[in-house]
Protein backbone atom coordinates (compact mmCIF):
# COMPACT_ATOMS: atom_id res chain seq x y z
CA UNK A 1 0.00 0.00 0.00
CA UNK A 2 1.50 3.47 -0.94
CA UNK A 3 -0.61 6.77 -0.74
CA UNK A 4 -1.69 9.39 -3.18
CA UNK A 5 -2.29 12.86 -1.19
CA UNK A 6 -3.20 10.57 1.91
CA UNK A 7 -5.40 8.16 0.34
CA UNK A 8 -4.28 4.98 1.12
CA UNK A 9 -3.93 2.81 -2.57
CA UNK A 10 -2.35 -0.43 -3.61
CA UNK A 11 0.72 -0.23 -5.92
CA UNK A 12 2.77 -2.46 -7.29
CA UNK A 13 6.77 -2.02 -6.68
CA UNK A 14 8.83 -1.85 -10.16
CA UNK A 15 12.75 -1.44 -8.34
CA UNK A 16 12.17 2.21 -7.27
CA UNK A 17 9.47 3.00 -9.48
CA UNK A 18 5.56 2.49 -7.43
CA UNK A 19 2.99 2.29 -9.76
CA UNK A 20 -0.97 2.18 -10.21
CA UNK A 21 -3.43 0.56 -12.08
CA UNK A 22 -5.87 2.73 -13.46
CA UNK A 23 -8.53 1.52 -11.03
CA UNK A 24 -6.41 2.07 -8.06
CA UNK A 25 -5.83 5.69 -9.17
CA UNK A 26 -9.28 6.82 -9.86
CA UNK A 27 -10.56 5.38 -6.76
CA UNK A 28 -7.97 6.84 -4.68
CA UNK A 29 -8.37 10.28 -6.62
CA UNK A 30 -12.20 9.38 -5.78
CA UNK A 31 -11.21 9.02 -2.04
CA UNK A 32 -9.32 11.96 -2.06
CA UNK A 33 -12.56 13.97 -3.96
CA UNK A 34 -14.97 12.90 -0.88
CA UNK A 35 -13.47 14.94 1.44
CA UNK A 36 -14.27 18.39 -0.79
CA UNK A 37 -17.30 20.31 1.03
CA UNK A 38 -20.40 20.50 -0.50
CA UNK A 39 -21.45 23.30 -2.25
CA UNK A 40 -23.91 25.64 -4.03
CA UNK A 41 -23.22 25.77 -8.03
CA UNK A 42 -25.32 27.95 -10.32
CA UNK A 43 -25.62 27.16 -14.40
CA UNK A 44 -27.99 26.39 -16.91
CA UNK A 45 -29.04 22.75 -17.53
CA UNK A 46 -28.18 21.08 -20.67
CA UNK A 47 -28.61 18.02 -22.20
CA UNK A 48 -31.12 16.75 -19.50
CA UNK A 49 -30.73 12.37 -19.64
CA UNK A 50 -33.25 11.01 -17.22
CA UNK A 51 -34.24 7.00 -17.86
CA UNK A 52 -36.96 4.97 -15.70
CA UNK A 53 -34.23 2.44 -15.79
CA UNK A 54 -31.30 4.54 -14.69
CA UNK A 55 -30.76 5.13 -10.80
CA UNK A 56 -29.63 8.80 -11.82
CA UNK A 57 -30.96 11.14 -13.96
CA UNK A 58 -27.85 13.20 -15.56
CA UNK A 59 -27.49 16.41 -17.03
CA UNK A 60 -24.70 19.43 -17.66
CA UNK A 61 -24.59 22.75 -15.96
CA UNK A 62 -22.98 25.46 -18.20
CA UNK A 63 -21.54 28.88 -17.28
CA UNK A 64 -23.89 31.33 -19.70
CA UNK A 65 -20.53 34.04 -19.83
CA UNK A 66 -17.82 31.81 -21.14
CA UNK A 67 -19.30 28.39 -22.00
CA UNK A 68 -17.47 26.14 -19.35
CA UNK A 69 -18.93 22.58 -18.64
CA UNK A 70 -19.89 20.75 -15.59
CA UNK A 71 -21.42 17.25 -15.62
CA UNK A 72 -24.03 16.73 -13.20
CA UNK A 73 -25.32 13.84 -12.00
CA UNK A 74 -28.66 13.10 -9.28
CA UNK A 75 -30.15 10.68 -7.44
CA UNK A 76 -33.48 10.16 -9.56
CA UNK A 77 -35.38 10.20 -7.04
CA UNK A 78 -34.95 12.90 -5.64
CA UNK A 79 -34.79 14.54 -9.04
CA UNK A 80 -38.50 13.71 -10.05
CA UNK A 81 -39.66 14.47 -6.17
CA UNK A 82 -38.25 18.24 -6.96
CA UNK A 83 -41.10 17.99 -10.52
CA UNK A 84 -39.22 21.45 -11.40
CA UNK A 85 -39.76 20.21 -14.83
CA UNK A 86 -36.20 21.43 -16.14
CA UNK A 87 -35.77 22.57 -19.77
CA UNK A 88 -32.81 23.09 -21.88
CA UNK A 89 -31.31 27.01 -20.84
CA UNK A 90 -33.14 26.81 -17.12
CA UNK A 91 -30.72 28.39 -14.61
CA UNK A 92 -30.29 26.28 -11.76
CA UNK A 93 -28.30 26.47 -8.34
CA UNK A 94 -27.22 22.71 -7.66
CA UNK A 95 -25.72 21.45 -4.15
CA UNK A 96 -23.42 18.78 -4.17
CA UNK A 97 -20.16 17.53 -3.92
CA UNK A 98 -17.38 16.60 -6.29
CA UNK A 99 -17.13 13.26 -7.42
CA UNK A 100 -14.97 10.76 -9.68
CA UNK A 101 -16.87 8.49 -11.51
CA UNK A 102 -14.23 5.82 -10.61
CA UNK A 103 -15.28 3.25 -13.69
CA UNK A 104 -15.01 6.30 -16.49
CA UNK A 105 -12.37 8.73 -14.91
CA UNK A 106 -15.31 10.95 -15.53
CA UNK A 107 -15.68 13.97 -12.67
CA UNK A 108 -18.55 15.43 -11.94
CA UNK A 109 -21.23 17.03 -9.42
CA UNK A 110 -23.37 14.54 -7.65
CA UNK A 111 -26.06 17.09 -7.01
CA UNK A 112 -28.30 16.08 -3.42
CA UNK A 113 -31.04 18.94 -4.72
CA UNK A 114 -31.69 21.32 -7.19
CA UNK A 115 -33.47 24.55 -7.16
CA UNK A 116 -34.81 26.46 -9.92
CA UNK A 117 -32.50 30.11 -9.80
CA UNK A 118 -34.77 32.56 -12.04
CA UNK A 119 -35.75 36.81 -12.27
CA UNK A 120 -37.64 36.41 -9.59
CA UNK A 121 -34.90 35.46 -7.01
CA UNK A 122 -32.50 37.76 -8.92
CA UNK A 123 -34.80 40.75 -8.02
CA UNK A 124 -35.24 39.59 -4.66
CA UNK A 125 -31.68 39.10 -4.01
CA UNK A 126 -30.88 42.84 -5.54
CA UNK A 127 -33.54 44.48 -3.40
CA UNK A 128 -32.15 42.80 -0.48
CA UNK A 129 -28.49 44.13 -1.74
CA UNK A 130 -30.07 47.11 -2.23
CA UNK A 131 -31.64 48.15 1.34
CA UNK A 132 -28.15 46.55 2.68
CA UNK A 133 -26.45 49.32 0.66
CA UNK A 134 -28.85 51.88 1.49
CA UNK A 135 -28.75 51.39 5.20
CA UNK A 136 -24.75 51.70 4.84
CA UNK A 137 -25.51 55.19 3.36
CA UNK A 138 -23.97 54.28 0.10
CA UNK A 139 -26.32 56.13 -1.84
CA UNK A 140 -26.75 59.33 0.44
CA UNK A 141 -27.38 62.28 -0.92
CA UNK A 142 -24.85 64.06 1.14
CA UNK A 143 -22.68 61.32 -0.28
CA UNK A 144 -22.50 62.66 -4.28
CA UNK A 145 -20.27 65.09 -5.13
CA UNK A 146 -20.15 67.93 -7.75
CA UNK A 147 -18.59 67.46 -11.02
CA UNK A 148 -15.93 69.79 -12.34
CA UNK A 149 -16.58 72.16 -14.83
CA UNK A 150 -13.55 71.95 -17.10
CA UNK A 151 -12.26 67.83 -16.45
CA UNK A 152 -8.22 68.50 -17.08
CA UNK A 153 -9.01 63.98 -18.04
CA UNK A 154 -12.20 62.14 -18.52
CA UNK A 155 -12.01 58.87 -17.90
CA UNK A 156 -14.77 56.17 -19.78
CA UNK A 157 -15.54 53.10 -18.95
CA UNK A 158 -17.40 51.09 -21.36
CA UNK A 159 -17.78 48.01 -23.63
CA UNK A 160 -15.24 47.38 -26.26
CA UNK A 161 -16.99 48.10 -29.10
CA UNK A 162 -20.32 49.28 -28.08
CA UNK A 163 -22.43 51.96 -29.60
CA UNK A 164 -22.66 54.03 -25.61
CA UNK A 165 -19.05 54.48 -26.47
CA UNK A 166 -19.60 55.95 -29.91
CA UNK A 167 -22.23 58.17 -27.86
CA UNK A 168 -20.25 59.27 -25.15
CA UNK A 169 -17.08 60.50 -27.20
CA UNK A 170 -19.04 62.26 -29.86
CA UNK A 171 -21.53 63.87 -27.30
CA UNK A 172 -18.03 65.30 -25.49
CA UNK A 173 -16.18 65.93 -28.61
CA UNK A 174 -19.00 68.19 -30.41
CA UNK A 175 -19.73 69.79 -27.22
CA UNK A 176 -15.93 70.19 -25.80
CA UNK A 177 -13.73 69.43 -28.78
CA UNK A 178 -9.64 70.20 -26.59
CA UNK A 179 -11.34 67.42 -23.92
CA UNK A 180 -9.23 64.89 -22.97
CA UNK A 181 -10.29 61.16 -22.28
CA UNK A 182 -8.86 58.06 -21.60
CA UNK A 183 -10.93 55.26 -22.43
CA UNK A 184 -11.03 51.74 -20.57
CA UNK A 185 -12.45 49.05 -22.36
CA UNK A 186 -13.54 46.18 -20.13
CA UNK A 187 -16.16 43.68 -20.09
CA UNK A 188 -20.27 44.68 -19.39
CA UNK A 189 -21.74 41.66 -19.69
CA UNK A 190 -21.56 38.21 -17.86
CA UNK A 191 -20.06 37.31 -14.93
CA UNK A 192 -16.70 38.98 -15.27
CA UNK A 193 -17.93 42.43 -16.02
CA UNK A 194 -17.93 43.23 -12.50
CA UNK A 195 -14.71 42.18 -11.54
CA UNK A 196 -13.43 44.07 -15.14
CA UNK A 197 -15.25 46.98 -14.63
CA UNK A 198 -14.05 47.61 -10.99
CA UNK A 199 -10.67 46.74 -12.20
CA UNK A 200 -11.05 49.32 -14.92
CA UNK A 201 -12.12 51.84 -12.81
CA UNK A 202 -9.06 51.36 -10.32
CA UNK A 203 -6.58 51.95 -12.85
CA UNK A 204 -8.19 54.58 -14.28
CA UNK A 205 -8.06 56.90 -10.86
CA UNK A 206 -4.62 56.37 -11.39
CA UNK A 207 -3.95 58.41 -14.13
CA UNK A 208 -3.48 61.72 -12.92
CA UNK A 209 -5.08 64.78 -13.71
CA UNK A 210 -8.12 62.70 -14.05
CA UNK A 211 -11.43 64.52 -12.73
CA UNK A 212 -14.30 62.59 -13.48
CA UNK A 213 -14.93 59.26 -15.28
CA UNK A 214 -17.91 57.92 -16.90
CA UNK A 215 -19.34 54.62 -16.70
CA UNK A 216 -21.05 53.69 -19.94
CA UNK A 217 -23.02 50.52 -21.04
CA UNK A 218 -26.21 50.61 -23.86
CA UNK A 219 -29.21 48.94 -22.97
CA UNK A 220 -29.71 45.55 -22.50
CA UNK A 221 -31.83 42.77 -21.01
CA UNK A 222 -32.61 42.53 -16.59
CA UNK A 223 -29.21 39.89 -16.75
CA UNK A 224 -27.60 42.06 -18.81
CA UNK A 225 -27.31 44.72 -16.46
CA UNK A 226 -26.80 42.45 -13.56
CA UNK A 227 -22.77 43.06 -13.36
CA UNK A 228 -24.02 46.89 -12.68
CA UNK A 229 -25.74 45.89 -9.38
CA UNK A 230 -22.85 43.93 -8.37
CA UNK A 231 -22.17 44.50 -5.02
CA UNK A 232 -18.48 44.72 -5.47
CA UNK A 233 -18.66 47.24 -8.22
CA UNK A 234 -21.28 49.35 -6.49
CA UNK A 235 -18.65 49.73 -3.81
CA UNK A 236 -16.42 50.53 -5.98
CA UNK A 237 -18.46 53.36 -7.41
CA UNK A 238 -19.20 54.81 -4.45
CA UNK A 239 -15.70 55.39 -3.09
CA UNK A 240 -14.10 56.07 -5.77
CA UNK A 241 -11.34 58.98 -5.22
CA UNK A 242 -12.86 61.01 -8.34
CA UNK A 243 -16.48 61.56 -9.05
CA UNK A 244 -18.38 59.02 -11.47
CA UNK A 245 -21.43 59.66 -14.05
CA UNK A 246 -22.94 56.37 -14.34
CA UNK A 247 -24.78 55.68 -17.78
CA UNK A 248 -25.82 52.28 -17.94
CA UNK A 249 -29.13 50.82 -19.46
CA UNK A 250 -32.13 52.60 -20.50
CA UNK A 251 -33.91 55.57 -18.29
CA UNK A 252 -36.22 52.94 -16.84
CA UNK A 253 -33.38 50.84 -15.68
CA UNK A 254 -32.42 51.32 -12.02
CA UNK A 255 -29.10 48.79 -11.78
CA UNK A 256 -27.74 49.80 -8.15
CA UNK A 257 -24.43 51.60 -9.56
CA UNK A 258 -26.86 54.03 -10.67
CA UNK A 259 -27.61 55.03 -7.18
CA UNK A 260 -23.95 54.73 -6.06
CA UNK A 261 -23.00 56.94 -8.86
CA UNK A 262 -22.24 60.63 -7.95
CA UNK A 263 -24.18 61.93 -10.82
CA UNK A 264 -27.18 59.28 -13.27
CA UNK A 265 -27.08 60.10 -16.51
CA UNK A 266 -30.18 58.57 -18.62
CA UNK A 267 -28.20 58.18 -21.85
CA UNK A 268 -24.51 57.87 -22.33
CA UNK A 269 -24.69 61.61 -24.87
CA UNK A 270 -26.86 63.02 -21.85
CA UNK A 271 -23.31 61.73 -19.55
CA UNK A 272 -21.36 63.46 -22.39
CA UNK A 273 -23.32 66.96 -21.69
CA UNK A 274 -22.41 66.34 -18.43
CA UNK A 275 -18.93 66.08 -17.79
CA UNK A 276 -18.21 69.01 -20.03
CA UNK A 277 -18.99 72.18 -20.63
CA UNK A 278 -20.24 73.76 -23.92
CA UNK A 279 -17.11 75.44 -25.82
CA UNK A 280 -19.53 77.88 -27.38
CA UNK A 281 -20.95 79.14 -24.61
CA UNK A 282 -17.76 79.29 -22.81
CA UNK A 283 -16.69 81.59 -25.17
CA UNK A 284 -19.75 83.71 -24.90
CA UNK A 285 -19.60 83.59 -21.56
CA UNK A 286 -15.96 85.04 -21.62
CA UNK A 287 -17.01 87.67 -24.32
CA UNK A 288 -19.93 89.06 -21.91
CA UNK A 289 -17.39 89.44 -19.23
CA UNK A 290 -14.60 91.39 -21.50
CA UNK A 291 -16.95 93.70 -22.80
CA UNK A 292 -18.49 94.02 -18.96
CA UNK A 293 -14.73 94.81 -18.08
CA UNK A 294 -14.51 97.37 -20.59
CA UNK A 295 -17.76 98.97 -19.74
CA UNK A 296 -16.78 98.55 -15.80
CA UNK A 297 -13.86 100.02 -16.44
CA UNK A 298 -15.33 102.92 -18.70
CA UNK A 299 -18.01 103.24 -15.79
CA UNK A 300 -15.71 103.56 -12.84
CA UNK A 301 -13.98 106.68 -14.99
CA UNK A 302 -16.84 108.15 -15.72
CA UNK A 303 -18.45 108.22 -12.08
CA UNK A 304 -14.94 110.06 -11.07
CA UNK A 305 -14.94 112.65 -14.17
CA UNK A 306 -18.55 113.78 -12.93
CA UNK A 307 -17.52 113.60 -9.23
CA UNK A 308 -14.57 115.94 -10.34
CA UNK A 309 -16.44 118.04 -12.04
CA UNK A 310 -19.14 118.55 -9.24
CA UNK A 311 -15.99 119.02 -6.65
CA UNK A 312 -14.60 121.73 -9.20
CA UNK A 313 -18.10 123.40 -9.38
CA UNK A 314 -17.98 123.88 -5.59
CA UNK A 315 -14.30 124.44 -5.31
CA UNK A 316 -15.16 127.80 -7.96
CA UNK A 317 -18.42 129.21 -6.19
CA UNK A 318 -17.06 128.69 -2.52
CA UNK A 319 -14.86 132.49 -2.12
CA UNK A 320 -18.24 133.93 -3.27
CA UNK A 321 -20.51 131.96 -1.13
CA UNK A 322 -17.69 132.63 1.84
CA UNK A 323 -18.38 136.91 1.10
CA UNK A 324 -22.08 136.09 0.78
CA UNK A 325 -22.23 134.37 4.10
CA UNK A 326 -20.18 137.01 5.63
CA UNK A 327 -22.52 139.90 4.21
CA UNK A 328 -25.42 138.00 5.44
CA UNK A 329 -23.82 137.73 9.06
CA UNK A 330 -22.81 141.23 9.44
CA UNK A 331 -26.33 142.43 8.41
CA UNK A 332 -27.76 140.14 10.70
CA UNK A 333 -25.42 141.71 14.05
CA UNK A 334 -26.18 145.30 12.46
CA UNK A 335 -30.08 144.16 12.70
CA UNK A 336 -29.46 143.20 16.44
CA UNK A 337 -27.69 146.20 16.59
CA UNK A 338 -30.01 148.36 15.52
CA UNK A 339 -32.81 146.87 18.39
CA UNK A 340 -30.32 147.82 20.82
CA UNK A 341 -30.24 151.55 19.82
CA UNK A 342 -32.19 154.09 21.40
CA UNK A 343 -32.91 155.49 18.56
CA UNK A 344 -36.13 153.28 18.22
CA UNK A 345 -37.22 154.60 21.80
CA UNK A 346 -36.84 158.48 20.79
CA UNK A 347 -39.30 157.87 17.95
CA UNK A 348 -41.87 156.29 20.27
CA UNK A 349 -41.81 160.16 21.56
CA UNK A 350 -39.30 159.77 24.72
CA UNK A 351 -36.13 162.34 24.72
CA UNK A 352 -33.06 162.30 26.19
CA UNK A 353 -31.89 165.62 28.06
CA UNK A 354 -27.70 166.48 28.92
CA UNK A 355 -26.96 169.48 30.96
CA UNK A 356 -23.46 169.97 30.56
CA UNK A 357 -23.30 166.66 27.93
CA UNK A 358 -23.75 164.88 31.36
CA UNK A 359 -27.39 162.60 30.91
CA UNK A 360 -30.19 164.26 33.33
CA UNK A 361 -31.47 161.12 35.01
CA UNK A 362 -33.16 163.25 37.93
CA UNK A 363 -35.25 166.21 38.62
CA UNK A 364 -32.95 167.27 41.17
CA UNK A 365 -30.00 167.16 38.99
CA UNK A 366 -31.73 170.00 36.92
CA UNK A 367 -30.67 173.65 37.84
CA UNK A 368 -33.33 176.45 37.52
CA UNK A 369 -31.96 178.83 34.61
CA UNK A 370 -29.65 176.16 33.59
CA UNK A 371 -29.93 175.34 29.82
CA UNK A 372 -29.97 172.24 28.40
CA UNK A 373 -29.99 169.55 25.74
CA UNK A 374 -32.97 167.57 24.54
CA UNK A 375 -32.47 165.51 21.84
CA UNK A 376 -35.87 163.99 20.03
CA UNK A 377 -35.87 161.27 17.33
CA UNK A 378 -34.68 163.88 14.55
CA UNK A 379 -32.43 166.21 15.95
CA UNK A 380 -32.00 168.37 19.19
CA UNK A 381 -32.94 172.09 20.03
CA UNK A 382 -31.91 174.00 23.53
CA UNK A 383 -34.07 175.19 26.15
CA UNK A 384 -33.63 176.44 29.52
CA UNK A 385 -34.82 175.05 33.08
CA UNK A 386 -37.66 177.32 34.94
CA UNK B 1 -0.07 71.13 -9.77
CA UNK B 2 1.74 74.43 -10.58
CA UNK B 3 1.03 77.87 -9.40
CA UNK B 4 -1.08 78.39 -12.31
CA UNK B 5 -4.40 79.03 -11.86
CA UNK B 6 -7.38 76.80 -13.71
CA UNK B 7 -9.81 78.39 -16.16
CA UNK B 8 -12.44 78.15 -13.97
CA UNK B 9 -11.04 80.16 -11.49
CA UNK B 10 -9.33 82.57 -13.34
CA UNK B 11 -13.00 82.63 -15.25
CA UNK B 12 -14.70 83.53 -11.74
CA UNK B 13 -12.25 85.95 -10.93
CA UNK B 14 -12.84 87.81 -13.79
CA UNK B 15 -17.03 87.60 -13.55
CA UNK B 16 -15.99 89.32 -9.64
CA UNK B 17 -13.67 91.93 -11.43
CA UNK B 18 -16.35 93.38 -13.52
CA UNK B 19 -18.83 93.30 -11.03
CA UNK B 20 -16.63 94.93 -8.74
CA UNK B 21 -16.18 97.58 -11.63
CA UNK B 22 -19.29 97.88 -12.86
CA UNK B 23 -20.54 99.01 -8.73
CA UNK B 24 -18.63 101.90 -9.58
CA UNK B 25 -17.32 102.00 -5.73
CA UNK B 26 -13.92 101.49 -6.47
CA UNK B 27 -11.22 104.05 -6.32
CA UNK B 28 -9.26 105.00 -9.58
CA UNK B 29 -5.87 103.67 -9.10
CA UNK B 30 -7.87 100.75 -8.14
CA UNK B 31 -9.97 100.59 -11.29
CA UNK B 32 -7.18 100.64 -13.50
CA UNK B 33 -5.96 98.08 -11.66
CA UNK B 34 -8.94 95.87 -11.84
CA UNK B 35 -9.24 96.39 -15.75
CA UNK B 36 -5.56 95.62 -16.65
CA UNK B 37 -6.42 92.00 -14.39
CA UNK B 38 -8.92 91.53 -15.90
CA UNK B 39 -7.53 91.85 -19.59
CA UNK B 40 -5.20 89.92 -18.41
CA UNK B 41 -7.52 87.30 -17.13
CA UNK B 42 -9.53 87.29 -20.09
CA UNK B 43 -6.06 86.73 -22.62
CA UNK B 44 -5.34 83.37 -20.15
CA UNK B 45 -8.82 81.94 -20.67
CA UNK B 46 -8.79 82.78 -24.11
CA UNK B 47 -5.86 81.22 -24.76
CA UNK B 48 -6.90 78.34 -22.35
CA UNK B 49 -9.86 77.83 -24.95
CA UNK B 50 -7.96 78.24 -28.09
CA UNK B 51 -4.67 76.06 -27.15
CA UNK B 52 -6.65 72.73 -25.65
CA UNK B 53 -6.24 70.38 -27.87
CA UNK B 54 -8.75 67.26 -27.93
CA UNK B 55 -7.44 63.79 -27.04
CA UNK B 56 -8.65 60.36 -26.96
CA UNK B 57 -6.48 57.34 -25.40
CA UNK B 58 -7.08 53.93 -24.78
CA UNK B 59 -5.72 53.03 -21.46
CA UNK B 60 -2.86 51.01 -21.61
CA UNK B 61 -3.34 47.70 -21.31
CA UNK B 62 -7.00 45.82 -22.03
CA UNK B 63 -8.58 44.99 -18.82
CA UNK B 64 -8.27 41.33 -18.33
CA UNK B 65 -11.24 40.66 -15.82
CA UNK B 66 -10.24 39.37 -12.32
CA UNK B 67 -12.05 36.02 -11.77
CA UNK B 68 -15.60 36.43 -10.60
Amino acid sequence: MTSIVGVKVEATAYGDRKVFSVSAFNRGIATWLQRLPTVWVEGEVTELKRHPRWQSVFFTLKDPADGACLGVSMPRGQFDGLRLGLADGDRVHAYGRPELYAARGEFRLRALSLERFGLGDHLAALERLKRKLAAEGLFAAERKRALPVWPRKIGLVTGNDAAAKRDVLTGIQTRFPPAHVVVAETYVQGPRAAGAVVDALRRLCEVPELDVVVVARGGGSFEDLLPFSDERLVRAIATSPVPIVSAVGHEQDTPLCDLAADVRASTPTAAARLVVPDLGELHERLERARSGLGRGARRSLELKITRLGQAHERLRRAPALLVERRRAALEQTAGRLQALSPKATLNRGYAIVRAREVIVRSAAAAKTGERIDVEVSDGRFGARVE
Amino acid sequence: MSSEPTFESAQRELEQIVQRLESGETGLDEAIALWERGEELYRFCLGKLDSAQGKIEQLASRVEAARP
